[in-house]
């Protein structure tokens, strides 16, 4: 009997073949954590190597004329960048929530998101023997905005999604 | 994306490996009641986890799992006479218990006590909802017997099937909890197949191919949630669960029987896709059972006599260019099992995961993986073992509800996601 096409292809023989340039460029992952708790967290994993990842640990906002909130990322070696600027040329923006803290930073950079197209994907990261509300009331914050929520207990999962991201 | 040491560590499952010694912490399904219907039926080769093994059921009805191969020359016992409690080698007649005891060398006087020192590798068989399991691991840590519902409900509650599938069990694995595909591939099926179809929740589905998720880790493994939108700013979710390592359940459909999946690896290059479907309160009706037998829902069809599905590779999966471009099919195979693994195939036996691009609604499979390759990891260096081994990790069930907008489904749900004997599925 003659071989189909689609069994001849799928044997390991012919995986070889798979073409091994590089199918993708690399993508601009902004890292936002949302509070002091998550900032410890990025600062830690912002020291390894990253494919162009971005990693920030807060936001400040500046009342600028006529009732307007102008909104400043830091990073993490102090310096400031435009929210706006950062959110527009990102390919994915990252935030990350220690549960239970202060998520409300959240909505300024969903609107943000929403405004530019860009997919939201928010972790939460329980702190050691936390409370389950504590953790709700972080989902809560977020669910609104993001397209992806994660709960994370294992706090290696953040670099582990970011590398399988290709951050 | 994975990097090769990864890929590696994660695909491979034979003995030694650290995911093979992950995999054999559980009772895994690896034989049809039927494959062996009565005392002293015909052995069956079986090949689990890179081992080849014989599995026959003794004169007593007493099942054995054994290494395939004859301690003697290397005969596969696969020719042997099962009879007298044993299976005897057809080449010179030495014979094995369900043990792998080898109880008669008959070269050898019986009273030189030969026999007694041949024993062949065994692993324990047993049987439990019309599937045989075995547990490939030490004795000492053997978990509890599989008590997932579909193998407990009655027998006339249920139907099981499996098929073989030429590609690594991960990226099949992977397939069954990737939500996202389903508004994509299965989207004829929906309102067709006649063990989907007629659903409130299907509407939902076909309206919103672009759902929102929600990750959230159980002791066992993972909920991943699909949300999408429904009536008055409520939301439609499905939430499947994944055990480890390879249990997967497909949220429900209406009043339709509730369904899921065994992933179990055959070799590094193969996989016997498990395809269950049962009702928790009520007996399958005819209608239903005839259906799955005809490869509806997630069954397929088979080359008659084998588990091999009718459409396969060696026939390009039956493909019907026609049926794609009129949208009968989304890729052109006929069924929801064949869709699945006709895609899973073509990545070749082992995805490589070195080339894949993942988006931020791959978090289901980006944690599924990291938390194999840690589990994997804690058990081959220090001897840890995994999560998903309880009765309580088993009594899992997958769930669809609509929920207002700010309920977490972990808890409105959390009922829902429990099995539980003489409770109905949470279904829409
Ligand atoms: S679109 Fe997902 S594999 Fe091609
Ligand atoms: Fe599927």
């Amino acid at each position: 009997m003659l071989l189909s096409e689609s069994a001849r292809v799928t044997t390991a023989q012919e995986a070889r073949f798979r073409i091994q340039a590089p199918n993708s460029k690399p993508r601009a992952v902004k890292v936002i954590a949302l509070d002091s708790e998550a900032a410890r967290l990025v600062d830690d994993i912002s020291k390894k190597p990253w494919n162009g990842a971005a990693f920030f640990k807060s936001l400040s906002f500046e009342q600028s004329g006529g009732g307007n909130v102008k909104a400043w990322l830091n990073d993490l070696a102090g310096h400031t960048s435009d929210l706006v600027g950062e959110i527009a040329d990102a390919d994915c923006v990252v935030v990350i929530a220690g549960a239970g803290e202060d998520a409300a930073a959240v909505s300024v950079i969903a609107e943000l998101c929403t405004q530019y197209h860009k997919t939201l994907v928010a972790l939460v990261v329980p702190q050691g023997s936390y409370e389950q509300d504590t953790v709700d009331r972080s989902l809560k914050a977020l669910r609104p905005y993001a397209k992806m929520l994660v709960i994370a207990h294992e706090r290696d999962y953040i670099e582990a999604m970011l590398t399988a991201l290709r951050a | 994306m994975l990097k090769k040491e990864q890929n590696d560590l994660v695909t491979q499952t034979g003995p030694g490996t650290p995911m093979g010694d992950l995999f054999r912490s559980y009772w895994l399904p690896i034989l049809l009641s039927e494959e062996l219907p009565e005392n002293d039926c015909p052995p069956v080769r079986v090949k689990v986890l890179s081992e080849r093994m014989i599995a026959f059921r003794d004169s007593e009805g007493k099942l054995g799992l054994i290494d395939e191969f004859c301690a003697h020359r290397g005969v596969s016992l696969w020719f042997g006479r099962n009879e007298e409690c044993g299976l005897r080698c057809p080449y010179h007649g030495w014979k094995f218990d369900t043990t792998g005891q080898c109880v008669d060398v008959p070269s050898e006087p019986e009273e030189s006590g030969y026999a007694k020192k041949v024993k062949l590798k065994a692993y324990p068989l047993i049987e439990k909802g019309g599937v045989l399991w075995t547990y490939m691991g030490p004795t000492e840590t053997t978990p509890p017997e599989p008590e997932w519902e579909f193998a407990t409900v009655p027998l006339n509650q249920s139907f099981t099937s499996k098929r073989l599938q030429d590609n690594n069990w991960l990226q099949a694995m992977e397939g069954g909890i990737d939500s996202s595909h389903v508004s994509f591939l299965h989207r004829g099926d929906l309102n067709n197949d006649p063990l989907f179809k007629g659903a409130a929740g299907n509407k939902y589905n076909l309206a919103d191919s672009k759902p929102v998720f929600e990750v959230v880790e159980a002791p066992g493994g993972l909920y991943i949630g699909a949300r999408r939108n429904a009536e008055e700013g409520s939301f439609y979710w499905r939430i499947t669960p994944w055990v480890m390592p390879c249990f997967t359940m497909v949220p429900p459909r209406g009043d339709h029987p509730i369904h899921g999946h065994f992933w179990v690896p055959i070799d590094d290059e193969s996989c016997t896709a498990w395809s269950f479907d049962y009702h928790p309160t009520r007996p399958l009706t005819d209608t239903e059972r005839q259906a799955m037998k005809d490869g509806k829902g997630i069954h397929v069809r088979y080359v008659p006599g084998t588990y091999r599905p009718l459409a396969n590779k060696d026939n390009d999966y039956l493909i019907d260019r026609e049926a794609q471009k009129a949208g009968r099919t989304y890729s052109g195979v006929e069924g929801i099992g064949m869709q699945d693994a006709s895609l899973q195939e073509s990545m070749g036996p082992i995805c490589d995961r070195t080339k894949e691009n993942l988006v931020g609604t791959d978090n289901g499979i980006i944690m599924a993986r990291h938390r194999l390759m840690r589990a994997a990891k804690a058990l081959h260096e220090k001897g840890v073992l995994p999560p998903g081994r309880t009765v309580e990790d088993m009594k899992v069930r997958s769930a669809a509800v609509i929920l207002p907008p700010d309920q977490p489904y972990k808890d409105a749900a959390k009922e829902a996601l429990i099995a539980k004997v003489g409770v109905r599925q949470t279904s829409v």
